[in-house]
């Protein structure tokens, strides 16, 4: 008699055990759901980086601030340029320019050298790489890489534009 | 002394008598405890055949609810998925426009510690 007992309790208890597991794998399955939203949506956005590429002024005054902006970061003497190969006259003209800035903010003379062996993938965004001190100190500014590093700060925000609010949330700051 | 015989004889064969008699209950006393044995023996079968039956009937119900609740669960993730999908159709062109505007927005800047003579 508590033979019987026993068994149904362990009926019940199994299906307990099973339910709690068909309710984990809905909710994994909703969460992987969005995460290939996420991931779609990034590869997405690198396609585009194509398209603004393709507009020669915007891009050349693209290049002209990623150059600055990447100079006044590596702050050095003697620069050597990696850019797409179809870039190096863009690359060329906005070279002036660009000295120029780093002379107005740091006061100092930068040595700039667009590199003739190395050239970035054409498949790639735009932007330029900078090297210095015989390759060892590397400033990666492509639009690859910006597009990256925005995408990981950002994403939260691109969760709750996508998703919503979460609602278990109670605290936001 | 014929009749002392007699006498003895009639006690002996109501000895006998007596004997046969208690023997006699006493043989009926033990059929009736096997029976009774038997008896409670049969139900104490039955009661577990219906207790076995009632256990089958319980399993089966169980085994029943679960594909409904397998089911119900799966016609609420997809409902979920379907909304979400729903939602981010919406709003993906907004999210692709403002990554790409922050890309190009670039602001050139000197490292707060920079010191300008060296």
């Amino acid at each position: 008699m508590e033979y019987y007992e026993r068994k149904e309790k362990q009926v019940e208890l199994q299906k307990k055990i099973q339910q709690s597991n068909m309710l984990n794998a809905a909710r994994l399955r909703v969460l992987k759901a969005r995460e290939d939203h996420v991931a779609s949506l990034l590869e997405e956005a690198k396609r585009r980086l194509g398209d603004i590429v393709k507009d020669d002024n915007r891009y050349k005054k693209l290049l002209e601030v990623l150059m600055s902006q990447a100079l006044l970061q590596i702050l050095e003497a003697n620069v050597i340029v990696r850019c797409r190969q179809a870039d190096v006259p863009l690359v060329e003209d906005v070279l002036p320019a660009c000295v120029q800035t780093v002379k107005e903010k740091t006061g100092k003379d930068v040595n700039i050298k667009i590199d003739p062996d190395n050239y970035l993938s054409p498949t790639a965004g735009g932007g330029v790489e900078l090297l210095a001190q015989k390759g060892r100190i590397k400033i990666s500014n492509t639009l690859e890489t910006r597009l990256d590093m925005i995408a990981r700060q950002m994403v939260p925000e691109i969760r709750t534009s996508l998703f919503g609010q979460n609602t278990n949330r109670r605290f936001t700051d | 002394m014929a009749s002392q015989t007699q006498g003895i004889q009639q006690l002996l064969q109501a000895e006998k008598r007596a004997a046969e008699k208690v023997a006699e209950a006493r043989k009926r006393k033990a059929r009736r405890l096997k029976q009774a044995k038997e008896e409670a023996q049969l139900e104490i079968e039955r009661y577990r055949v219906e207790r076995e039956r009632q256990f089958k009937e319980f399993e089966a119900k169980h085994l029943g609810t679960r594909e409904g609740t397998a089911a119900c669960i799966d016609a609420e993730t997809n409902k979920k998925i379907e909304a979400m999908r729903h939602h981010v159709a919406d709003n993906r062109e907004q999210v692709i426009k403002r990554l790409l505007e922050i890309v190009c927005d670039i602001k050139p800047e000197l490292h707060r510690n920079y010191r300008r003579n060296v």
